[in-house]
């Protein structure tokens, strides 16, 4: 029935806005079939006498599991002597426990088939194993292990800080990293969100001691979840976690505390990256947006999924399907636990990265002065479901909403909520969010390439143009 | 016509339990050709009420024209721009408002368009998929727009990134040593500016046909009932010829290959290596597959242990068998087993050189322990029922296996195949491929800024 209705107004809605780019349905088409509801997992909740919190989803079918820990701490939380120390951690904490070197926990992890992995982002850090599940003994085991008992050889911190510096000097060579590092220091200049990695400096003063005292504060089960998602049967599961995870103890000093909200002022200016040689300019735009658990959160994706997050968006339409400027142009919210961000990205040859600029700059405050159609509305509010459904198939999809949720202290019942809730959008909920967060001169702007094509290009939108800092 | 029984359930369930000595897991899949020559493959997957559908066609890089390089994958782009009946943005607007997404592929011997959504928007899409396999708006409008896209994406890629993919590209273009192997895929400028609008029209009506195709469903869905639905929509597609497949095998390489190439965005170092491997279809290949993980696959491989952590003599270790465009056994012409490693400034070439092959010599005169190639086999396992675990994703397996063997029986036999491989195997495979007359180094190295005058 929805489907149906749903046609019958794609048909209707061609709005004189759209009259070159929006062509009638084809009239054989068949329309979308009946709507199915989308079954939300069924996460058991427990918790161990340790504090460990415990989600379990058993999915049987594909003989694998995916298992995650999260726990607090990450980029955000490093000493401020030693910003990027996560990023260390993560290199160092699967290489050596107590009873294993780096060798055997890589093997006994091939041999359950798993790839193990660990880092940080900038509110936590994990490590996570996904697994064959007639090995997930083998595999948990040396995932606790890791979880448990890391213990951070010399001659493995020496070396991944040789291999780290070398990615440090790899990554300088990457537009989109220039451009990340750029717009953390310009939005939150030297809070504990500007940190987005180690720097040279700071990598050379990083020891093993900084690395284990780093361990014991963060990797604590009363601030840490486990979160097991595939072919299992729960009760199996949640005996053989008991086992590996039920003798991890907290040390007695306190929890690292979660970021504080960070103060932005954002400047609508240009920030210039230097970069030799390059032949597109790489631009990232942000300004403030809603966090994770804001009740306006919602309406921002729908707004977003209109101007840029979508292939179908506005952006995307204007400066790809129309213009040929880019390959790849985009929007997204980029959720911290603290803060929320509206980011816009595109890579463009350098002779039309001033107009470029000029059409995200309309497209935003487009979004920010005008309503949707109703068209648009109902288009991407679909899209979000559905992609959500499809996203949730994946073990590794499940687990990374899940693991988003608990560090947002929102709860699993969450993921049956958020397609209601973006069902519930309506135009005067995007025009409020649009009108808060999406004007143009919200934002601050990167731009990373060649420096005299940048500036001739730029120069003409009357922007303040300053060095990035 | 070749159809499957249907598996009742309890037959399923049997099956599973049978072969579960074998660790196979299989999902019911069933196959079907129409009268016009395509070829459908259906699997139910009812954990979801969503779908993933791939069509694949048997065109790729290798086939482009010369003096089109770049061009399969131009078309491909094409295959988004519209029908005289579905203008542009019609199908973007059906899957998107559907709640799903779709994309497209392409790699050496198949393009792929791939969409996957909750199911209410299967039909429509099965209608706009044969829409689009009956014609095409041959716009020029439309091909410039995508040719200033492609270009773009040419910039993002490979131009604007340091190492610009030359493990992908110029690799194989040292390594082989005819047109179909050895071209730029993603184009010369030059080719993709020369391409014609009666270029994409001509491409279109030799490859672009449905006994050249082959699409699979997989997900919610009921396996008759999704075979009526193709026929409903398909049937009416007309069968055109095909050119048939030219030769492309490639005349044995008698001496190693080493060259240099300067990079200016790099700041370290990096080499890549390739061998050239057996065809797919030989018992060699599964050999060469596991050989290639044994030597790339995750922190317990040989090279990563040796190159990495006890020598420090590299940085970091990628590769495989068909790495980085698809799974170790998903190719269907000369390939290479690529080792790709950057590595420290103080480090030279030959010494890095010297240390991979101590490995690959040590690989050929004594086989690795029993212990190690199930690790890897195991791995491998795992690794492919990734490939299988998504509704999208397990279409577009089953539609590459079908499309190169004319049957999925690959697609749940592969982890058993490779779990035969034996370590005396790969010692074999190794002395006869892992050997310098059969491989083609590249050596890539940061070259200073041209502007020297500039920002230091």
């Amino acid at each position: 029935m929805k489907g149906l209705y749903l046609a019958f107004c794609l048909l209707l809605l061609s709005s004189a806005l759209f009259a070159q780019k929006e062509q009638p349905l084809p009239k054989d088409m068949p329309p979308y079939g009946p709507e199915k509801p989308m079954p939300a997992p069924d996460v058991k909740i427990e918790k161990l006498d340790n504090g460990l919190t415990l989600w379990l989803v058993a999915r049987p079918g594909l003989p694998k599991i995916s298992s995650l820990v999260v726990v607090s701490g990450g980029l955000a939380s490093d000493p401020k002597e030693l910003p990027g120390i996560s990023e260390l951690l993560g290199r160092t904490v699967t290489t050596g426990t107590k009873s294993r070197t780096s060798k055997q926990i890589a093997e006994e992890m091939q041999g359950a088939g798993a790839d193990l992995s660990a880092g940080s982002s900038r509110d936590i850090t994990q490590v996570s194993a996904s697994m064959l599940s007639a090995k997930m003994n083998q595999g948990l085991s040396v995932l606790a292990d890791v979880v448990l008992n890391a213990s951070f050889p010399d001659s493995e911190v020496d070396l991944a800080k040789r291999n780290l510096s070398s990615a440090i000097d790899a990554r300088e060579a990457q537009p989109g990293f220039q451009a990340n590092r750029a717009l953390a220091k310009v939005l939150f200049k030297d809070g504990p969100y500007s940190v987005v990695g180690a720097t040279k400096d700071s990598l050379a003063a990083m020891t093993a001691a900084d690395l284990k005292k780093e361990y014991a504060r963060r990797f604590r089960p009363d601030q840490a979840i486990l979160i097991v998602v595939g072919d299992f049967s729960a009760d199996k599961m949640l005996a053989l976690v008991r086992e590996k995870f039920g003798p991890w103890r907290a040390p007695a000093g306190p929890p690292v505390a979660p970021a504080s909200v960070p103060s932005v002022e954002v400047e609508h200016a240009a920030f210039l990256v230097p970069r030799p040689q390059s032949v597109q300019t790489t631009l990232a735009l942000a300004g403030l947006g809603p966090r994770r658990s804001d009740p306006d959160f919602e309406a921002a994706e729908v707004a977003d999924g209109i101007y840029g997050g979508t292939f179908g968006s506005r952006l995307t339409l204007n400066i790809r399907e129309d213009k040929g400027y880019t390959y790849s142009p985009g929007s997204f919210l980029q959720t911290l636990r603290s803060a929320g961000l509206v980011r816009t990205q595109a890579d463009v040859r350098n002779a039309v990265t001033g107009a470029s600029l000029n059409e995200i700059f309309y497209e935003l405050n487009r979004m920010a002065t005008t309503s949707p159609t109703d068209r648009e509305l109902e288009q991407v509010k679909r899209n979000l479901v559905g992609i959500q459904a499809i996203q949730l198939q994946s073990r590794g999809g499940l687990v990374g909403e899940l693991a988003t949720l608990w560090v947002y202290g929102l709860p699993p019942g969450e993921i049956g909520e958020h397609g209601k809730k973006v069902a519930k959008v309506t135009a005067a909920d995007v025009d409020a969010v649009a009108r808060k967060y999406f004007g143009a001169s919200r934002m601050a702007v990167i731009a990373v390439g060649e420096e005299k094509a940048v500036r001739e290009q730029l120069t003409p939108l009357g922007l303040p143009i300053h060095p990035a800092p | 016509m070749k159809l499957r029984p249907k598996l009742l359930p309890g037959l399923v369930l049997l099956v599973v339990t049978a072969l579960s000595q074998s660790q196979e897991w299989k999902a019911p899949t069933a196959m079907k050709k129409l009268a016009n020559g395509l070829t459908v493959v259906v699997s139910e997957d009812h954990s979801a009420p969503t779908f993933g559908l791939c069509i694949s066609y048997g065109i790729g890089f290798r086939l482009e024209p010369e003096g089109r390089t770049g061009f399969a994958h131009l078309f491909e782009h094409m295959m988004f721009e519209g029908t005289p009946n579905a203008p542009k943005g019609v199908l973007d607007r059906v899957i998107e408002a559907g709640g799903g997404f779709l994309n497209g592929d392409t790699r050496y011997d198949f393009t792929e368009y791939i969409e996957t959504a909750p199911i209410s928007a299967l039909e429509p899409m099965l209608w706009l998929e044969a829409d689009r396999m009956k014609t095409l708006d041959f716009s020029e409008k439309n091909l410039d727009n995508q040719r200033a896209v492609v270009e773009e994406e040419v910039r993002v890629n490979v131009l604007n990134q340091p190492y610009g993919f030359f493990y992908a590209i110029d690799l194989p273009g040292k390594a082989f040593d005819t047109y179909p192997n050895a071209h730029n895929f993603y184009g010369e400028f030059k080719d993709l500016d020369a391409a014609r609008i009666e270029d994409v029209k001509k491409f279109y009506e030799q490859y672009y046909n449905p006994n050249n195709a082959v699409l699979a469903i997989v997900g919610d869905v009921n396996t008759q009932d999704a075979f009526a639905k193709v026929e409903k929509y398909f049937a009416s597609v007309p069968s055109r010829p095909t050119p048939p497949r030219p030769e492309v095998s490639e005349k044995p390489q008698t001496a190693e290959r080493r060259s240099q190439q300067p990079d200016k965005l790099a700041r370290i170092p990096a080499v890549a290596i390739g061998y050239r491997m057996p065809p797919r279809s030989s018992r060699d290949a599964v050999v060469g597959g596991v050989t290639g993980e044994l030597l790339h696959n995750g922190q317990a491989s040989l090279l990563y242990q040796k190159l990495v952590k006890e020598k420090q003599v590299a940085v970091s270790v990628n590769g495989g068998v068909n790495w980085p465009l698809g799974a170790p056994l998903v190719y269907n012409g000369p390939t290479l087993m690529v080792s790709f490693m950057t590595y420290p400034p103080n480090v030279t070439e030959d010494k890095l050189l010297a240390a991979f092959d101590e490995v690959v010599a040590e690989l050929a005169k004594t086989a690795p322990s029993k212990e190690e190639v199930e690790r890897v086999e195991t791995k491998m396992r795992s690794d492919w029922y990734n490939e299988l675990e998504s509704p999208l994703d397990r279409a577009s397996a089953l539609s590459h296996a079908v499309l190169f063997d004319g049957k999925f029986d690959s697609v749940y036999q592969i982890p058993d195949e490779v779990a035969k491989v034996t370590p005396e195997e790969i010692r074999a495979f190794a002395a006869k491929y892992l050997v310098k007359t059969n491989r083609t180094i590249i050596n890539r190295v940061p070259a200073p800024a041209a502007d020297k005058g500039g920002a230091q």
